[in-house]
């Protein structure tokens, strides 16, 4: 299957992870990961989707240099993955948040900033961001899922990386807590940094990323900016009285492929470049529209179209 | 690789395992080797006497029962409290040490932390080097505790005998440290490599301690002649700790049999 890619899309100084062929095969019969060509750009928040057993957490996992690929190249800010002078600019929150269960969620944060070789002031800080300031003196293995969650962003932020990596953040929070994580990555691109999460839920990735890369059974089907993704469909909803004489008047303009009525107002298939050209059309002729803007799908109709109905 | 030691330490100091292992070693020290042997040895059972024998004769054995009773407890003297702690870390300490180097490494797979120390900033080498780094150091404690321990529970009985206090040369008592330090390292060995080998604490301490307990055993009994099969056994883990423990004492305190008697 040949990637679909963004017309923005191509060699880039400011990718701050890219792999070029990354396969990860198990044995003779199981790739994971099959020829993948991924591209994260500074300062954006980058999706990463795809089904149940796509070969996401695969490919997070060989960018950390958690393992290693069975061929192909990754690159992250410059460095190979798992060097060291690289991970120091890594933040990453990888499967399920795993701790020591002993250790309060407060010590465990002190173990992993000595690890990556931060102040222990970081602590508290990064406590405070993801909220966990009071329940942080309780052990780790009396943690909800979700503060288990938060716990593991907490760790991520701890560097104040450049870049950070989540894997399924979301899973096992709360509305509130949806939000509040929500409300973090977005406060983490605010202040410059750039974030690759992957996430199964459609709703999240829709809400807080630039992009996103589609995978199906290790493959990238699709590299996209959201915009390009919501207009691909390429049309144009007016809100226009009378409706009967706008859908004659659109049928005759040039550019306008089809024209047709939908839920009470009028779906036009063309360009949306040329919704200027349309309006003015549409008015030059003598009706009132008071409403015009792109069509856009929902993220999940096109996930459900590139990936040929599969699931998340 | 000193950050990555100090997060090790701090593992080590708050995990509960880690202080029950010491609470068991401290108490077979004391209990095991000096309190149970000392009350032994203090009631050893008065010599059977034929009641016909000449008075001369029940002096004698009365007498040499009294030097036997008075060499065993000359072991836990402080003169000899070097020698004779040292062969309790070749036996329980050696497992204990199984357990715990188990313990450090499994425990990583177990909970999954591996890939959440990794995903820090150590590479793979720097976290396992400060990891054996801080189990060497928690072995060089269990070695100092025992010999503390040994120290004062020796001290107790010589004073209870009416005994001389003397103590052991420094020398003795220095090498006595680097070689508890050094059996407890080997087997430590083993349960890092058990550990790693299955990714997991449960099934390295299993094995770790069918071959202590068991294994060794079973292959020091069988009666064979074979000298390949001789020479095999001088590889043995338990085998070469009872040696080196030995040495301190020309194995006045351990017969080479002490495998069995350990098992």
């Amino acid at each position: 299957m040949i990637p679909e890619t963004s017309q923005t899309d191509g060699r880039d100084d400011a990718l701050l992870v890219e792999t070029s062929g990354l396969t990860k095969r198990y044995g003779a019969r199981i790739t994971a990961v099959d020829d993948l060509d991924l591209s994260v750009r500074r300062g954006e928040v980058y999706g990463f989707l795809g089904p149940n057993g796509a070969g996401k957490t695969t490919t997070l996992r060989m960018i950390l240099g958690l393992i290693k690929p069975s061929s192909g190249t990754a690159t992250v800010l410059g460095e190979a993955p798992g060097a060291p002078a690289g991970l120091a600019r890594v933040g990453a929150l990888v499967e399920s948040p795993a701790f020591y269960p002993y250790l309060s969620g407060r010590d465990n944060l002190r173990v992993m900033a000595r690890y990556s070789g931060v102040a222990p002031s970081r602590v508290e800080e990064v406590l405070q961001q993801v909220e966990l300031s009071g329940r942080a003196g309780d052990r780790f293995k009396k943690y909800s899922l979700g503060m288990k969650q938060r716990l593991g962003v907490a760790a991520a932020l701890l560097k104040d990386p450049e870049l950070l990596i989540l894997d399924e953040p979301a899973n096992g929070l709360d509305p509130k807590g949806m939000a509040d994580m929500r409300a973090i990555i977005r406060g983490v691109r605010e202040e410059g940094k750039t974030v690759l999460i992957s996430s199964h839920l459609l709703g999240e990735v829709e809400q807080i990323c630039d992009r996103i890369g589609v995978i199906l059974r290790g493959k990238l089907v699709a590299e996209r900016t959201m915009e390009e993704l919501r207009g691909r469909e390429g049309g144009l909803l007016v809100r226009a009285e009378p409706l009967e004489e706008a859908t004659r008047v659109a049928q005759d303009l040039p550019e306008v492929e089809e024209a047709q009525v939908a839920d009470g107002m009028l779906r036009i298939t063309v360009d949306p470049a040329r919704a200027a050209e349309v309006n003015a059309g549409l008015v030059n002729a003598g009706v009132r529209v008071s409403e015009l803007r792109m069509v856009e799908r929902s993220l999940e109709e096109m996930f459900l179209e590139l990936t040929g109905g599969e699931t998340v | 690789m000193g950050a990555s030691f100090m997060a090790e330490l701090l593992k080590l100091y708050k995990r509960p395992a880690v202080w029950v292992l010491t609470a068991i070693w401290l108490a077979f020290v004391v209990l095991f080797a000096y309190a149970l042997p000392y009350a032994f040895f203090a009631n050893l059972p008065e010599p059977e006497v034929p009641e016909d024998a000449p008075p001369e004769m029940q002096s004698k054995m009365q007498t040499q029962s009294e030097a036997a009773s008075e060499q065993l407890m000359s072991q836990l003297y402080p003169e000899n409290m070097a020698a004779y702690v040292l062969s309790g870390i070749s036996g329980t300490g050696g497992t204990l040490a199984l357990i715990l180097g188990a313990l450090f490494v499994g425990s990583e797979y177990g909970w999954g932390t591996l890939k959440t120390v990794l995903s820090q900033r150590p590479g793979r080498l720097t976290a396992f080097f400060a990891k054996m780094l801080a189990l060497g150091a928690a072995l060089a404690l269990f070695v100092l505790l025992a010999f503390v321990a040994g120290a004062i529970c020796s001290l107790v009985v010589a004073g209870i005998q009416g005994a001389a206090v003397g103590w052991p040369p420094l020398a003795q008592l220095l090498e006595g440290l680097g070689a508890g330090a050094v059996i407890l390292a080997v087997w430590a060995a083993l349960g890092v490599f058990l550990a790693t080998l299955f990714r997991s604490t449960a099934l390295a301490i299993g094995l770790g301690l069918f071959y202590a307990l068991a294994l060794e055993g079973i292959v020091f009994g069988l009666p064979i002649p074979n000298e390949s099969f001789q020479d095999a056994r001088q590889f043995f883990l338990g085998q070469n700790s009872g040696f080196l423990a030995d040495s301190f004492t020309g194995g006045s305190y351990n017969s080479p049999s002490r495998h069995q008697a350990r098992t």
